[in-house]
């Protein structure tokens, strides 16, 4: 199946998951944003971290700061 | 010039004083290869004592030697195919010892779940390599997906300075199942093309 023949949405998963962009472009600039949002922003709590577990994600880090 | 690029060439600064002094002091690169691997494994044993910050530093100093070999290398005219394989090789130790230190780690708090988690991220890693070698015993080359080393050892530091390895380990296991599945179907692709194009 040829990826031009998927829809906006599908094609970027498609380019992100069969990845053939070299290091320093745009898309993979992206992609590490990307990675470290998932990385930053998901409480560790969500993924039962073992070490991290009961420290507060960075979301709600930044919440506390205005409240 | 893109995000990541502009780290990359801000990293080279004093990359570049460190393989000069190198150089200049003629160390041999398959030396500065086993010294990475031995930095390596002093960073596993802070990962599994859950010194994670430490461990984080110790892993930028080990991959400093682990960066550098190549082109000191180059520079000292010292490159050669068993340096190559050499190299390799000893990256795949040093990628082991940082999986089985997080190991030892989930293990003595009894987290099977992330025992598994690691253990199977550190298959896919390994299976990474294989792949792209074996493939390119077939083929010209096999530079697909994203989960590559330095992509692992970068975010291993991020996951050891910021505390965040759980997430770490999954973005490694999730890309390094998607990077091996990607080698495989390029490489069937490459094999069908080049049989189809020796019929014609």
């Amino acid at each position: 199946m040829s990826p031009r023949a998927l829809t906006l949405p599908a094609r970027v998963l498609w380019h992100a998951f069969f990845w053939t962009y070299e290091r320093a472009t745009w898309q993979y600039d992206l992609m590490v944003l990307a990675i470290l949002a998932f990385v930053w922003l998901t409480p560790p709590g969500w993924l039962g971290d073992p070490v991290a577990s009961g420290q507060p994600g960075l979301v709600e880090l930044v919440l506390r700061l205005f409240h | 010039m893109t995000f990541t690029g502009a780290i990359g060439a801000l990293c080279m600064f004093p990359l570049r004083l460190i393989i000069s002094a190198c150089v200049a002091l003629g160390i041999h690169p398959n030396v500065l290869t086993f010294v990475g691997v031995l930095i390596n494994v002093v960073a596993a044993w802070y990962l599994a004592t859950g010194r994670f910050v430490t461990a984080g530093f110790i892993m930028i100093v080990a991959n400093i030697f682990d960066f550098i070999d190549g082109k000191v290398a180059t520079e000292l005219g010292a490159v050669s195919k068993f340096g190559g394989f050499w190299d390799s090789v000893i990256d795949r130790f040093s990628d082991l010892a940082l999986f089985i230190g997080l190991i030892y780690l989930y293990a003595e708090r009894g987290r099977t779940d992330y025992v598994m988690i690691t253990a199977i991220a550190s298959t896919f890693a390994l299976m990474t390599s294989y792949t792209r070698a074996r493939a390119e015993s077939l083929i010209p080359k096999c530079k697909v997906g994203f989960m590559e080393r330095p992509e692992r050892i970068v975010l291993f530091m991020i996951g050891a300075f910021t505390n965040r390895m759980a997430a770490v380990l999954w973005v490694i296991l999730v890309l390094s199942i998607f990077t091996v599945a990607d080698r495989i179907i390029h490489t069937w692709m490459e094999l069908r093309r080049m049989e189809r194009e020796a019929g014609a």
